[in-house]
Protein backbone atom coordinates (compact mmCIF):
# COMPACT_ATOMS: atom_id res chain seq x y z
CA UNK A 1 0.00 0.00 0.00
CA UNK A 2 1.38 3.40 -0.95
CA UNK A 3 1.23 6.55 1.14
CA UNK A 4 -2.25 7.94 1.62
CA UNK A 5 -3.88 4.59 0.73
CA UNK A 6 -6.76 3.04 2.60
CA UNK A 7 -6.35 -0.22 4.44
CA UNK A 8 -8.86 -2.37 6.27
CA UNK A 9 -7.82 -3.68 9.67
CA UNK A 10 -9.50 -6.51 11.53
CA UNK A 11 -10.36 -5.47 15.07
CA UNK A 12 -12.85 -8.08 16.32
CA UNK A 13 -13.19 -6.53 19.74
CA UNK A 14 -16.13 -6.36 22.07
CA UNK A 15 -17.03 -2.75 22.71
CA UNK A 16 -17.60 -3.13 26.42
CA UNK A 17 -14.21 -4.75 27.01
CA UNK A 18 -13.03 -2.10 29.48
CA UNK A 19 -16.15 -2.74 31.56
CA UNK A 20 -15.46 -6.48 31.41
CA UNK A 21 -11.97 -5.92 32.76
CA UNK A 22 -13.24 -3.87 35.72
CA UNK A 23 -15.91 -6.50 36.40
CA UNK A 24 -13.23 -9.20 36.45
CA UNK A 25 -11.28 -7.17 39.03
CA UNK A 26 -14.42 -6.92 41.20
CA UNK A 27 -14.97 -10.67 40.87
CA UNK A 28 -11.41 -11.32 42.03
CA UNK A 29 -11.78 -8.97 45.01
CA UNK A 30 -15.05 -10.63 46.07
CA UNK A 31 -13.75 -14.12 45.58
CA UNK A 32 -10.60 -13.48 47.62
CA UNK A 33 -12.78 -12.30 50.54
CA UNK A 34 -15.48 -14.93 50.00
CA UNK A 35 -18.14 -12.27 49.64
CA UNK A 36 -21.29 -13.23 47.75
CA UNK A 37 -22.65 -10.35 45.66
CA UNK A 38 -26.07 -9.72 44.17
CA UNK A 39 -26.72 -7.16 41.44
CA UNK A 40 -30.35 -6.02 41.69
CA UNK A 41 -31.90 -4.63 38.52
CA UNK A 42 -35.41 -3.37 37.77
CA UNK A 43 -37.44 -0.40 36.62
CA UNK A 44 -37.91 2.31 39.26
CA UNK A 45 -40.38 1.31 41.94
CA UNK A 46 -40.32 -2.47 41.47
CA UNK A 47 -39.19 -3.22 45.01
CA UNK A 48 -35.38 -3.43 45.00
CA UNK A 49 -34.98 -1.49 48.23
CA UNK A 50 -37.78 -3.49 49.87
CA UNK A 51 -36.02 -6.74 48.92
CA UNK A 52 -32.78 -5.39 50.36
CA UNK A 53 -34.57 -4.63 53.65
CA UNK A 54 -35.97 -8.17 53.76
CA UNK A 55 -32.45 -9.56 53.15
CA UNK A 56 -31.04 -7.38 55.92
CA UNK A 57 -33.63 -8.82 58.32
CA UNK A 58 -32.85 -12.38 57.18
CA UNK A 59 -29.05 -12.03 57.42
CA UNK A 60 -29.11 -10.09 60.68
CA UNK A 61 -26.61 -11.76 63.00
CA UNK A 62 -25.29 -14.13 60.29
CA UNK A 63 -22.28 -12.12 59.21
CA UNK A 64 -21.98 -8.70 57.73
CA UNK A 65 -24.06 -7.33 54.90
CA UNK A 66 -22.86 -4.32 52.92
CA UNK A 67 -24.98 -2.36 50.50
CA UNK A 68 -24.06 -0.18 47.52
CA UNK A 69 -26.90 2.00 46.28
CA UNK A 70 -26.88 3.30 42.73
CA UNK A 71 -29.01 6.28 41.86
CA UNK A 72 -28.79 9.00 39.25
CA UNK A 73 -28.88 11.90 41.73
CA UNK A 74 -30.45 11.20 45.14
CA UNK A 75 -29.45 9.53 48.41
CA UNK A 76 -33.02 8.58 49.36
CA UNK A 77 -32.54 4.81 49.16
CA UNK A 78 -29.17 4.92 50.91
CA UNK A 79 -30.73 6.89 53.80
CA UNK A 80 -33.48 4.28 54.05
CA UNK A 81 -30.94 1.44 54.27
CA UNK A 82 -28.58 3.32 56.60
CA UNK A 83 -31.32 3.27 59.25
CA UNK A 84 -30.78 -0.50 59.49
CA UNK A 85 -27.27 0.08 60.80
CA UNK A 86 -25.39 -1.62 57.96
CA UNK A 87 -22.53 -0.31 55.87
CA UNK A 88 -23.98 1.61 52.91
CA UNK A 89 -22.29 3.48 50.11
CA UNK A 90 -24.03 5.64 47.55
CA UNK A 91 -22.98 5.89 43.93
CA UNK A 92 -24.58 8.79 42.09
CA UNK A 93 -24.22 8.07 38.41
CA UNK A 94 -25.38 11.50 37.15
CA UNK A 95 -25.47 11.21 33.35
CA UNK A 96 -24.99 7.44 33.31
CA UNK A 97 -28.04 5.19 33.53
CA UNK A 98 -26.22 2.27 35.17
CA UNK A 99 -23.45 1.64 37.68
CA UNK A 100 -20.06 1.51 35.96
CA UNK A 101 -17.96 -1.41 37.19
CA UNK A 102 -14.89 0.85 37.46
CA UNK A 103 -16.85 3.07 39.85
CA UNK A 104 -18.07 0.12 41.92
CA UNK A 105 -14.52 -1.23 42.07
CA UNK A 106 -13.15 1.99 43.53
CA UNK A 107 -16.00 2.19 46.06
CA UNK A 108 -15.38 -1.42 47.17
CA UNK A 109 -11.68 -0.67 47.58
CA UNK A 110 -12.56 2.16 49.98
CA UNK A 111 -14.99 0.08 52.06
CA UNK A 112 -14.11 -2.05 55.06
CA UNK A 113 -15.22 -5.47 53.86
CA UNK A 114 -13.38 -7.53 56.46
CA UNK A 115 -16.64 -8.69 58.10
CA UNK A 116 -18.77 -8.67 54.95
CA UNK A 117 -20.28 -11.93 53.72
CA UNK A 118 -23.04 -10.57 51.49
CA UNK A 119 -22.84 -7.55 49.19
CA UNK A 120 -26.05 -6.12 47.77
CA UNK A 121 -25.77 -3.73 44.84
CA UNK A 122 -28.92 -1.83 43.94
CA UNK A 123 -28.47 -0.74 40.35
CA UNK A 124 -30.05 2.37 38.84
CA UNK A 125 -33.78 1.89 38.10
CA UNK A 126 -33.64 0.94 34.43
CA UNK A 127 -34.04 -2.33 32.52
CA UNK A 128 -31.84 -1.49 29.54
CA UNK A 129 -28.37 -0.24 30.45
CA UNK A 130 -27.67 -2.18 33.68
CA UNK A 131 -28.34 -5.37 31.71
CA UNK A 132 -25.38 -4.67 29.45
CA UNK A 133 -22.83 -4.02 32.14
CA UNK A 134 -21.47 -6.82 34.35
CA UNK A 135 -20.48 -5.85 37.88
CA UNK A 136 -18.63 -9.04 38.76
CA UNK A 137 -21.68 -10.24 40.71
CA UNK A 138 -22.30 -13.86 41.70
CA UNK A 139 -25.97 -13.61 40.83
CA UNK A 140 -28.01 -11.09 38.94
CA UNK A 141 -31.56 -10.54 40.11
CA UNK A 142 -34.18 -8.84 37.94
CA UNK A 143 -37.36 -7.66 39.63
CA UNK A 144 -40.60 -7.11 37.76
CA UNK A 145 -43.68 -5.79 39.54
CA UNK A 146 -47.10 -6.89 38.33
CA UNK A 147 -48.10 -3.24 37.90
CA UNK A 148 -45.55 -2.83 35.08
CA UNK A 149 -47.32 -5.11 32.62
CA UNK A 150 -46.42 -8.55 31.33
CA UNK A 151 -44.73 -7.38 28.12
CA UNK A 152 -41.47 -6.34 29.76
CA UNK A 153 -39.61 -9.59 28.99
CA UNK A 154 -40.54 -9.18 25.34
CA UNK A 155 -39.50 -5.54 25.26
CA UNK A 156 -36.31 -5.84 27.33
CA UNK A 157 -35.17 -9.44 26.81
CA UNK A 158 -31.48 -8.84 27.49
CA UNK A 159 -31.95 -8.29 31.22
CA UNK A 160 -34.04 -11.47 31.49
CA UNK A 161 -31.51 -13.38 29.43
CA UNK A 162 -28.63 -12.32 31.68
CA UNK A 163 -30.33 -12.70 35.07
CA UNK A 164 -30.08 -15.73 37.32
CA UNK A 165 -33.19 -14.94 39.35
CA UNK A 166 -36.43 -13.31 38.23
CA UNK A 167 -38.55 -11.98 41.08
CA UNK A 168 -42.12 -11.07 40.23
CA UNK A 169 -43.13 -8.57 42.93
CA UNK A 170 -46.36 -7.07 44.30
CA UNK A 171 -48.31 -10.26 43.53
CA UNK A 172 -50.98 -9.17 46.05
CA UNK A 173 -52.07 -6.70 43.33
CA UNK A 174 -52.70 -9.42 40.69
CA UNK A 175 -56.51 -9.27 41.08
CA UNK A 176 -56.46 -5.57 40.16
CA UNK A 177 -54.12 -5.50 37.15
CA UNK A 178 -53.77 -7.15 33.75
CA UNK A 179 -50.69 -9.31 34.19
CA UNK A 180 -50.30 -12.84 32.90
CA UNK A 181 -47.72 -14.53 35.13
CA UNK A 182 -47.44 -17.52 32.78
CA UNK A 183 -46.72 -15.25 29.84
CA UNK A 184 -43.85 -13.67 31.76
CA UNK A 185 -42.54 -17.08 32.85
CA UNK A 186 -42.64 -18.34 29.25
CA UNK A 187 -40.83 -15.32 27.83
CA UNK A 188 -38.19 -15.31 30.56
CA UNK A 189 -37.55 -19.05 30.09
CA UNK A 190 -37.26 -18.64 26.31
CA UNK A 191 -34.57 -16.01 26.88
CA UNK A 192 -32.89 -17.98 29.65
CA UNK A 193 -33.92 -21.59 30.35
CA UNK A 194 -31.93 -21.59 33.60
CA UNK A 195 -33.58 -18.54 35.18
CA UNK A 196 -35.11 -19.22 38.62
CA UNK A 197 -38.47 -17.54 39.01
CA UNK A 198 -40.04 -16.38 42.28
CA UNK A 199 -43.41 -14.72 42.90
CA UNK A 200 -43.50 -12.55 45.99
CA UNK A 201 -45.51 -9.96 47.83
CA UNK A 202 -43.66 -7.88 50.38
CA UNK A 203 -47.05 -6.70 51.69
CA UNK A 204 -48.50 -10.12 52.54
CA UNK A 205 -45.13 -11.88 52.81
CA UNK A 206 -46.21 -14.51 50.26
CA UNK A 207 -43.26 -16.20 48.58
CA UNK A 208 -40.69 -14.11 50.45
CA UNK A 209 -39.26 -16.89 52.57
CA UNK A 210 -38.67 -19.15 49.52
CA UNK A 211 -36.76 -16.35 47.84
CA UNK A 212 -34.73 -15.51 50.95
CA UNK A 213 -33.99 -19.22 51.53
CA UNK A 214 -32.69 -19.51 47.98
CA UNK A 215 -30.43 -16.48 48.31
CA UNK A 216 -29.16 -17.76 51.64
CA UNK A 217 -28.38 -21.12 50.03
CA UNK A 218 -26.56 -19.46 47.13
CA UNK A 219 -24.58 -17.39 49.60
CA UNK A 220 -23.68 -20.49 51.63
CA UNK A 221 -22.57 -22.35 48.50
CA UNK A 222 -19.90 -19.72 47.70
CA UNK A 223 -16.62 -21.17 48.84
CA UNK B 1 -29.49 8.36 25.60
CA UNK B 2 -28.26 4.82 26.04
CA UNK B 3 -26.47 5.16 22.67
CA UNK B 4 -24.29 8.00 23.97
CA UNK B 5 -22.31 5.72 26.27
CA UNK B 6 -21.97 3.12 23.52
CA UNK B 7 -20.79 5.77 21.03
CA UNK B 8 -18.15 6.90 23.55
CA UNK B 9 -16.94 3.31 24.04
CA UNK B 10 -16.70 2.79 20.28
CA UNK B 11 -14.70 5.99 19.87
CA UNK B 12 -12.27 4.94 22.63
CA UNK B 13 -11.58 1.60 20.96
CA UNK B 14 -11.38 3.11 17.47
CA UNK B 15 -8.92 5.82 18.50
CA UNK B 16 -6.66 3.41 20.34
CA UNK B 17 -6.64 1.07 17.32
CA UNK B 18 -5.99 4.01 14.98
CA UNK B 19 -3.11 5.05 17.18
CA UNK B 20 -1.67 1.54 17.24
CA UNK B 21 -1.69 1.45 13.43
CA UNK B 22 -0.39 5.03 13.13
CA UNK B 23 -3.46 5.96 11.09
CA UNK B 24 -4.07 9.60 10.22
CA UNK B 25 -7.71 9.05 9.54
CA UNK B 26 -10.40 6.45 10.09
CA UNK B 27 -12.82 6.42 7.17
CA UNK B 28 -15.16 3.58 8.01
CA UNK B 29 -16.06 1.45 11.03
CA UNK B 30 -17.92 -1.84 10.76
CA UNK B 31 -19.89 -2.93 13.83
CA UNK B 32 -21.88 -6.00 14.68
CA UNK B 33 -24.85 -5.08 16.85
CA UNK B 34 -27.32 -7.59 18.24
CA UNK B 35 -31.01 -6.77 18.02
CA UNK B 36 -31.30 -7.25 21.82
CA UNK B 37 -28.95 -4.32 22.48
CA UNK B 38 -31.74 -1.72 22.18
CA UNK B 39 -29.61 0.41 19.88
CA UNK B 40 -31.13 2.76 17.34
CA UNK B 41 -28.56 2.84 14.48
CA UNK B 42 -29.40 6.40 13.40
CA UNK B 43 -29.11 7.70 16.92
CA UNK B 44 -25.79 5.88 17.39
CA UNK B 45 -24.37 7.30 14.13
CA UNK B 46 -25.49 10.81 15.03
CA UNK B 47 -23.93 10.68 18.49
CA UNK B 48 -20.74 9.08 17.23
CA UNK B 49 -20.34 11.78 14.58
CA UNK B 50 -20.74 14.40 17.27
CA UNK B 51 -18.19 12.81 19.65
CA UNK B 52 -15.66 12.10 16.88
CA UNK B 53 -15.32 15.73 15.82
CA UNK B 54 -11.72 16.90 15.97
CA UNK B 55 -10.36 13.32 16.27
CA UNK B 56 -8.88 10.91 13.74
CA UNK B 57 -12.36 9.37 13.41
CA UNK B 58 -14.05 12.61 12.37
CA UNK B 59 -16.43 11.92 9.49
CA UNK B 60 -15.97 8.14 9.69
CA UNK B 61 -18.88 6.11 8.35
CA UNK B 62 -20.49 3.70 10.81
CA UNK B 63 -21.60 0.55 9.07
CA UNK B 64 -23.88 -1.42 11.37
CA UNK B 65 -24.35 -5.12 10.68
CA UNK B 66 -27.41 -6.28 12.57
CA UNK B 67 -27.22 -9.61 14.38
CA UNK B 68 -30.61 -11.34 14.60
CA UNK B 69 -31.76 -13.67 17.36
CA UNK B 70 -31.89 -17.41 16.64
CA UNK B 71 -35.14 -19.02 17.65
CA UNK B 72 -34.83 -22.76 18.05
CA UNK B 73 -38.18 -24.54 17.98
CA UNK B 74 -38.65 -28.12 19.17
CA UNK B 75 -40.83 -28.79 16.13
CA UNK B 76 -39.30 -26.92 13.23
CA UNK B 77 -35.70 -26.09 13.95
CA UNK B 78 -34.02 -22.72 13.76
CA UNK B 79 -35.44 -19.42 12.53
CA UNK B 80 -34.00 -15.93 12.75
CA UNK B 81 -35.83 -12.81 13.89
CA UNK B 82 -35.15 -9.11 14.24
CA UNK B 83 -36.77 -8.96 17.67
CA UNK B 84 -37.04 -11.24 20.67
CA UNK B 85 -40.00 -13.62 20.50
CA UNK B 86 -41.05 -16.34 22.86
CA UNK B 87 -42.86 -18.38 20.29
CA UNK B 88 -41.81 -19.97 17.03
CA UNK B 89 -42.33 -17.58 14.08
CA UNK B 90 -43.37 -20.56 11.90
CA UNK B 91 -45.64 -22.81 13.99
CA UNK B 92 -46.26 -20.39 16.90
CA UNK B 93 -45.30 -23.17 19.28
CA UNK B 94 -44.20 -22.03 22.75
CA UNK B 95 -41.32 -24.50 23.17
CA UNK B 96 -38.46 -22.38 21.92
CA UNK B 97 -35.06 -21.25 23.08
CA UNK B 98 -33.73 -17.93 21.90
CA UNK B 99 -30.00 -17.33 21.48
CA UNK B 100 -27.72 -14.70 19.96
CA UNK B 101 -28.68 -11.14 19.26
CA UNK B 102 -26.48 -9.72 22.00
CA UNK B 103 -23.25 -8.90 20.14
CA UNK B 104 -21.71 -5.48 20.39
CA UNK B 105 -18.43 -5.71 18.49
CA UNK B 106 -16.17 -3.70 16.26
CA UNK B 107 -15.34 -5.88 13.26
CA UNK B 108 -13.10 -3.80 11.02
CA UNK B 109 -11.77 -0.28 10.54
CA UNK B 110 -10.81 1.34 7.25
CA UNK B 111 -7.88 3.65 7.87
CA UNK B 112 -5.66 5.99 5.89
CA UNK B 113 -2.05 6.30 6.87
ZN1 LIG C 1 -41.97 -24.11 15.27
Amino acid sequence: MGPGGTVRIEVERAILQSADEAAAAIRALLSERKIFALNLISSPGSGKTTLIEALLARFDGKGGVAVVEGDIETEIDAERIRKHGVQVRQINTHTSCHIQPSRLLSVLREMDLSETRLLLVENVGNLVCPAEVPLGEDARVVLLSVTEGDEKPLKYPLVFKTSDLLVITKTDLLPYVTFDVDRVRRAARAANPAVEIFEVSATTGAGMSDLLDRIEALRAAKK
Amino acid sequence: MHELGVAGEILDVVLSEADRHAAKKVTSIRLRVGVLRSIEPENLSFLFEHLARGTAAEGAFLEIVEEPVRIECEGCGVSEARAFKCECPRCHGPNVSVTGGDSLRILTLDIED
